[in-house]
């Protein structure tokens, strides 16, 4: 059997930017999304963004990776790629990327179709009930997110920190509303389906 | 000089002492706050992860309102300046803006063309305003470490105000107010907020990175302007004392409550009884 051509030219065959290796479908998700992942083909391979990332050492893809299998439409891996999940949104790998890719921006859109597609975690379930609570008044209220998403047992853990808050007047055990709370909600979740 | 003032979630309830300190600092240098009227959360570092959409609307309408106000937009939380500041650029986008509203239009609120700006209030503090002359009570000797985390400054085309990398306006109102700055290499490192909750370890293990290193600089306290940060270096500060099995007791204060100080105003005024890390290490080394 011959041996897998690794090398062509100097550039390892598996990185390289070929065109017919690209499979447009899942960039133009990403691109259909929204934001500004539009530049995910401009994506040289230099590693810049792994370089600098906050999470690099847990995760199992790194971005300049998950990037290239975001070129190449490799959707099973993405998706269940667990960087989706240590990603903090810190946009470090954004501010110096030297062509423009914005991968924060691209790790974004690929979350918000992985919970379109169903995947679910102790993160999806967190951001989900994040904007169900945010869409339910209009601002947030922290007792409630705490006790939807960790049950009584985050509201005991937490009940000390709780009661410190409250003696300094920081935390009202009455939650903060917008004037139409019940519209917000509506166009919100309207838009969230589509 | 006049701003739409957007506290958001956080200053009204656990970052109480920001709003406190924002207000009387920014009355005290002339600067006349109104607080915008019927605000909602921006959706902060998650929302638009869930839905790019939602997001973007969550943050839009705030901008949408100050708009109507015909005024600048100031936040203090450096989560609502950031996503604001990000939902009024993607106004200026055709596209954008044709999604977004659709979807404030059914919440009865409308886009208007008249563009604002949306600003930090470290930015005004540091490119607007002259503080140094106002100094009355300089903090001699008060070693600050001041940490910008994340969004106060990336990405640059959304900030643009100070380095994404080498941030140092901060630095500059802590010296301006009188104060020694360390270098405090981790700046601009993520504390992990957003996943502070769905992967406590993980947040817990990069705050205490930031928190090591504020420490063996021998800073008196970390000086921030991000709620989300404070929550993991100071509420959070016990937590992970008990998990490593060490002690920090390091104060955490907000840029709004040094100046305060260093302005003469009185600790009580600017909100500081509120920390859960005492600051009183802090006041006593001024003398205060
Ligand atoms: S820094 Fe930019 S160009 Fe380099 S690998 Fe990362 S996304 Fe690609
Ligand atoms: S935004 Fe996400 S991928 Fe980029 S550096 Fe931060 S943690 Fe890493």
């Amino acid at each position: 059997m011959v041996a897998k051509k690794k090398f062509l030219f100097g550039l390892k065959a598996d990185r390289q930017i070929d065109g017919d290796k690209m499979n447009r479908e899942f960039s133009d998700r990403v691109m259909a999304e929204g934001g500004e992942g539009a530049a995910i083909a401009a994506c040289m391979q230099c590693g810049t963004c792994s370089g600098g990332c906050t999470n690099i050492d847990r995760m199992d893809m790194s971005p300049r990776t998950l990037i290239l299998m975001v070129q190449r439409g490799e959707w099973e891996k993405v998706l269940k790629s667990n960087s989706l999940w240590l990603c903090t949104t810190c946009y470090i790998c954004t501010s110096r990327c030297p062509r423009g890719v914005r991968p924060a921006d691209v790790i974004e859109a690929v979350k918000a179709i992985a919970i379109r597609q169903g995947i679910e975690n102790d993160s999806t379930r967190f951001n989900q009930i994040f904007v169900e609570l945010v869409q339910k008044r209009g601002i947030l209220f922290e007792p409630e997110l705490m006790q939807k998403y960790g049950g009584l047992q985050a509201m005991l853990e937490q009940a000390k920190l709780g009661i410190q808050l409250t003696l300094k007047g920081k935390m009202s055990p009455f939650p903060a509303k917008i004037k139409n709370p019940k519209k917000f909600n509506e166009a919100l979740e309207k838009a969230g389906k589509q | 000089m006049k701003y739409s003032y957007y506290p958001g979630c956080s200053l009204h309830t656990t970052a109480k002492e920001f709003d406190i300190s924002t207000k009387v600092v920014m009355e005290e240098l002339g600067i006349e706050l109104k607080e915008l009227e019927d605000w909602s959360c921006c959706g902060g570092s998650v929302a638009a992860g869930v839905s790019h959409d939602v997001g973007m609307a969550m943050a839009a309408r705030n901008v949408a309102l100050a708009q109507k106000q015909n005024l600048d937009l100031l936040a203090s939380c450096s989560g609502c300046y950031n996503k604001s500041a990000r939902a009024a650029k993607a106004l200026e986008n055709e596209t954008e803006k044709d999604r977004i509203n659709t979807i404030l239009s059914k919440m009865g609120i409308s886009v208007s063309d008249y563009n604002i700006r949306v600003r930090n209030v470290v930015d005004v503090l540091v490119n607007d305003l002259d503080i140094s002359s106002r100094i009355k009570k300089p903090l001699t000797g008060l070693k600050v470490a001041c940490y910008y985390g994340c969004l106060l400054t990336r990405p640059a085309d959304i900030t643009g105000w100070d380095s994404p990398v080498i941030p140092m306006s901060m630095d500059k109102l802590a010296q301006a107010c009188g104060a020694e700055v360390v270098d405090f290499r981790s700046k601009t490192k993520c504390c992990g907020g957003p996943i502070l909750v769905s992967k406590q370890e993980v947040a817990f293990e990069l705050t205490k990175k930031l928190l090591d290193e504020a420490k063996s600089l021998d800073a008196d306290c970390i000086v921030l302007a991000c709620p989300l940060c404070a929550t993991n270096l100071e509420l959070r500060q016990p937590d992970i004392e008990k998990k490593y099995n060490v002690s920090y007791n390091l104060p955490v204060l907000y840029i709004t409550e040094i100046i305060g100080l260093a302005l003469g105003i009185k600790p009580g005024k600017l909100g500081i009884n509120k920390h859960i890390v005492s600051p009183k290490s802090v006041l006593a080394k001024l003398g205060i």
